[in-house]
């Protein structure tokens, strides 16, 4: 009987290519959770300070950044857990935010007037380095890639 | 803010982002001196926004308030959450995460000292 040898981590946590069905929370994956778990952050302390403090300033514009940091959360978590049920629900959020990113970018820009305060995707992410309007094809493309076939 | 102490998180958060993709670049998983640097990189900035947040206590009102003290807050948790990220399968792509953190935390601590003028 071999007793596992506590200091050899599992070699599954090791190699990104050890075989077994693709993980969306693996190899170059682990980057995009990081990406997502910062934007989750930004744009949830972005919409807790603005429904706080100034909810009536901009309605809509503060309803739209908390719309943001929800769809953040949920891609950071379901691709940080990457079961099959995770997926499913993470293409849902990453599409979401890409018409989110794209619809509000497009409005902001045609009608600067009815987005007084900025948004996360104001203007398709100005302020934070259009790295908002990458980032769901980034995602896309990783569900495609680890795709289970 | 205290500007030496903000400046010096950018320029400590700055090194290990570029440290970060370098290890990335040659196929490295991030090693102990870089772990430790990233880990002295949280230390002052936990320390800038505990200064900071004696200030606010002690009456100073920058401009946004809130804004400035979720910025404080959020700044301190990035670091701690990339290194068990960035551990829990450590490869090429761990020093990335890290570099990741570390760039939020570059521009949070930017956008603190934009913050930091007192309400008129």
């Amino acid at each position: 009987m071999t007793v596992p040898d506590p200091t050899t981590p599992d070699p599954t946590l090791l190699d990104p290519r050890t075989p077994g069905p693709a993980r969306t929370n693996r190899g170059p994956g682990r980057v995009l959770v990081a990406v997502y778990g910062l934007f989750a952050l930004a744009a949830t302390s972005r919409a807790a300070v603005q429904l706080i403090t100034s909810y009536s300033e901009a309605p809509l514009a503060y309803l739209l950044s908390a719309l943001a940091a929800v769809v953040y959360i949920i891609a950071t978590l379901t691709l940080a857990r990457s079961t099959r049920r995770s997926r499913r629900v993470a293409w849902a959020a990453i599409l979401l935010e890409l018409v989110g990113v794209l619809s509000v970018g497009t409005a902001s820009v045609l009608d600067p007037a009815a987005f007084p305060r900025a948004t996360v995707w104001s203007v398709y992410g100005i302020g934070y380095g259009f790295v908002p309007l990458v980032l769901p094809f980034l995602g896309l493309l990783w569900l495609l890639r680890t795709r289970p076939r | 803010m205290n500007d030496v102490l903000a400046y010096t998180v950018v320029a400590l958060s700055g090194a290990a982002v570029v440290w970060g993709l370098v290890t990335a670049a040659v196929d490295k998983p991030p090693g102990k001196a870089q772990l430790l640097f990233a880990a002295l990189v949280e230390l002052v900035t936990v320390v800038q926004s505990g200064l900071a947040g004696v200030r606010l206590a002690l009456g100073f009102r920058p401009v946004e308030t809130a804004t400035t003290i979720g910025y404080l807050l959020g700044i301190v948790v990035l670091l701690p959450v990339a290194w068990l990220w960035a551990n829990s399968e450590r490869t090429r792509f761990s020093g990335v995460v890290l570099a990741v953190a570390a760039l939020g935390v570059l521009a949070m601590t930017l956008r603190l000292l934009v913050l930091w003028t007192p309400a008129a």
